[in-house]
């Protein structure tokens, strides 16, 4: 008997208005909402053990679009076919998009969307939050799983945010992250791509998005070696201070806590440690030898 | 033949297709929950294959298609090819060019789609349903009842049947029609050696197994094939613990759904209530790899717990389980929810003498292990004591000692140098079973006689 597997698909939505490509037009983010959702019950399709979990990443918050959590007692809306579509997927595609519908109706929503966009404020998405989120869920339904059976679980990050520094994570574990840029280069997400084995993928049009989600993030891990797959992009590796944010070629890192400086400071901000100053002959030390201190 | 080698030969959906007449598969393609399974059973490439090309209209040359896997996975590639050849879900089609090229079958192609993403006709008509059922059932009844039904016919075919009242004449027919049981001298059905094989296999596999043989008989009901599958692959993308209307459905139609009420696979309060559920034994029906966990209070999937001394425990008490592990295993202790027996050489080979081989045995032994016993094993996926499941395959191949060949036996030559040439010749072509020096007898297997006989003949004359 074959241990059964399951695999588990965790989307991280970008629904982030600041997007470049949803400010140019609006239309296309429909579009890409459509081809996340047939991608999705595409991964459904596959085999009856698959399941999906959808999360909606916002600016400073970031939610479960489905599944929706069940509270006891709470009775559960019967879904009921209409057309010649899956129950299940009507299911989810009704849900999705009720959570979608509910999230843009929201005031904060709306707020973020002129007055935030105008000043510049801060509009990245809080994509360590969902990433975060979804490895919680991840290891919940690992957790879940019967003695004897396999949870293969991976994320899918479909974003079109600008970069944003300020949320540099590693996100170094077991599950693989692929990621699906609509925009610019994302360094974050190409390097937490390559660090687990996953794909970074940009695609060029919008309109294909669907095709490229079935072709390239939609086999397994298994599948994926036998396919002849476009090529990587180079991953830009470098970190990004803490202290300003910034990609740095070059800094100072902790020897405690392993923060990352781009100028030398006598005390570590994160572990409160305290270094020796730079003998002075060297003012360009390439990696700060920190006195240990008491420790 | 075994229900072993018949459970090989329609093991997944896609090989009983296989059994099925072209036109009725072209029919399936015709809806859309077919397709769904059609496809669900594809390899995992193949899969990759029809989703790649879903969207595209026109044949694409094969050509192509090859240069989407890596050049090592060649294999892999003609195995997925042949599986969409096979079951005809795409059809050779020549390209402007003369480049040969694939194209899906336009009504698997639409109808997949259609599930997808919507469109076309509802499966049921569950639509038109105004309210939610006012007596709904919760999904551990729906378990509690299948597993009774589904108990009753297993109870049936264990039990010396003399009541036949607690199953209908269609699972008697259908019971006899698949082989498990046959008519003996009183004319009373009673179990066969396949009944017995049966009954060791896994719920999932059983339910299977069992609709493959009822629906080889359906035409003799009056039935249509295509519809019955349709409404079976329905059936099994339902959901559990909602209900289905039955509207709509044609006389005939209504009758197979009383047949699959009795089996277990549907609940329906009454003949006439116009809606029913799906249970857990319909539920995923034709995904092969499904494990079945009908638990209740009383009865429970992983139920026996085996140490390396040979002592069993099974932890259970359903007359059922307790009648099965009582093929194999002498019973110590009888408690209340607790059997201890010893699996010793005599009941196995009590239970090989039934008919039942020792991997059975092992694989109704695995499934059935208690969980406590996959958490602290250090193979999760191999749980057993190796030393037992050895054994219990050392029992059976001492059964094996005798191996059988046809063969033809010469003797008498006239002297020691004829012996020796015709030996040496039936040794070179390699058909030689048996020789005795002293008494100057040779055997050889029946294909090669004539080829012995022919060289003898022409040696004979050289001489």
């Amino acid at each position: 008997m074959e241990p059964t597997e399951q695999n588990l698909l965790v989307v991280v939505m970008d629904v982030n208005p600041a997007q470049k490509y949803v400010r140019s037009d609006i239309k296309s983010f429909f579009h890409v909402v459509d081809s996340v959702l047939t991608f999705c019950n595409a991964h459904l399709m596959l085999h009856a053990d698959n399941k999906v979990c959808i999360i909606a990443s916002h600016v400073n918050q970031s939610h479960f679009l489905y599944p929706l959590e069940i509270r006891p007692g709470q009775q559960s809306k019967v879904t009921r076919q209409t057309d010649g579509q899956h129950e299940v997927f009507l299911e989810l595609e009704r849900c999705v998009r009720n959570q979608i519908k509910r999230l843009i109706m929201d005031e904060s929503f709306g707020k973020f969307d002129s007055s935030a966009a105008v000043i510049g404020a801060n509009t990245a998405t809080c994509l360590a939050s969902s990433l975060s989120r979804a490895l919680c869920y991840i290891h919940r339904k690992d957790k879940e799983t019967r003695p004897g059976e396999k949870l293969n679980s991976r994320i899918l990050v479909v974003s079109g945010s600008s970069e944003s520094t300020a949320q540099y994570m590693a996100f170094m574990n077991g599950v693989i992250i692929d990621a699906c840029v609509l925009g610019s280069y994302a360094t974050l997400l190409s390097q937490g791509a390559d660090i687990t084995g996953g794909i970074n993928l940009r695609p060029p049009h919008i309109s294909g998005l669907l095709q490229y989600l079935m072709w390239v993030f939609l086999p397994d891990v298994t599948l994926r070696k036998q396919l002849a797959l476009p090529p990587p992009d180079p991953v830009d590796y470098r970190a990004a201070c803490f202290c300003h944010r910034q990609l740095i070629d070059q800094g100072h890192v902790c020897s405690v806590c392993l923060s990352i400086f781009c100028k030398f400071s006598p005390i570590c901000t994160t572990c409160n440690a305290v270094f020796k100053a730079p003998p002075m002959v060297l003012p360009k030390a390439k990696k700060k030898r920190p006195a240990a201190g008491n420790i | 033949m075994g229900v072993l080698e018949h459970f090989k030969e329609c093991k997944t959906l896609l090989d009983y297709l296989r059994t099925l007449p072209a036109d009725v598969i072209e029919e399936l393609f015709g809806f859309p929950s077919p397709c769904l399974a059609i496809f669900r059973e594809l390899p995992k490439l193949a899969q990759h294959y029809v989703l790649r090309i879903l969207y595209v209209e026109q044949a694409v040359p094969q050509a192509v298609v090859a240069s989407w896997v890596s050049q090592a996975n060649v294999k892999e590639h003609t195995q997925a090819v042949e599986a969409l050849n096979r079951i005809r879900v795409w059809n050779e089609a020549s390209m402007p060019g003369g480049l040969p090229g694939w194209i899906l079958h336009h009504l698997f192609r639409h109808n997949l789609k259609v599930a997808l993403l919507g469109g076309g006709q509802p499966w049921t008509n569950t639509h038109n349903m105004d309210s939610s059922d006012p007596k709904a059932r919760s999904i551990k009844d729906l378990d509690a009842y299948a597993l009774e039904r589904w108990e009753v016919m297993l109870h049936y075919l264990v039990e010396k049947p003399q009541k036949a009242d607690s199953v209908s004449r269609d699972t008697i027919t259908t019971l006899t029609h698949a082989g498990l049981m046959e008519q003996d001298a009183n004319s009373y059905p009673t179990i066969t050696n396949e009944g017995f094989q049966f009954l060791l296999l896994d719920t999932a596999s059983q339910v299977w197994y069992f609709v493959c043989k009822y629906l080889e008989t359906v035409r003799t009901r009056n039935l249509n094939l295509a519809e019955c599958l349709n409404f079976l692959f329905s059936l099994s993308f339902g959901t559990l613990g909602k209900d289905y209307s039955s509207e709509g459905m044609s006389e005939p139609m209504l009758n197979f759904v009383q047949h699959l009420r009795e089996f277990g696979l549907i609940y329906q309060r009454s003949r006439k209530a116009g809606r029913f559920y799906p249970t857990r034994l319909a539920v995923n029906l034709s995904s092969p790899s499904r494990k079945i966990h009908l638990d209740t209070d009383k009865h429970k999937t992983g139920f026996i717990v085996l140490e390396t001394n040979f002592r069993l425990y099974a932890y259970t008490d359903s007359d059922l389980q307790l009648a099965l592990v009582r093929m194999f295993t002498d019973f110590l202790y009888h408690f209340p929810n607790l059997v201890v027996g010893n699996v010793s050489r005599d009941s196995i080979r009590q239970a090989l003498r039934n008919g039942i081989s020792a991997d059975q045995i092992i694989s109704f032994l695995k499934m059935h292990v208690h969980p406590e016993m996959i958490k602290t094993s250090t193979t999760p996926n191999n749980p057993l004591p190796p030393t037992v499941v050895d054994q219990i395959r050392l029992w059976e191949m001492e059964r094996n000692r005798l191996t059988f060949v046809d063969s033809v036996l010469y003797n008498q030559f006239l002297s020691q140098r004829d012996y020796e040439v015709v030996r040496d010749y039936a040794q070179d072509i390699g058909v030689l079973v048996h020789m005795n020096d002293q008494k100057r007898t040779v055997v050889v297997t029946k294909n090669g006689h004539d080829d012995v006989k022919k060289f003898w003949k022409r040696h004979s004359k050289n001489s």
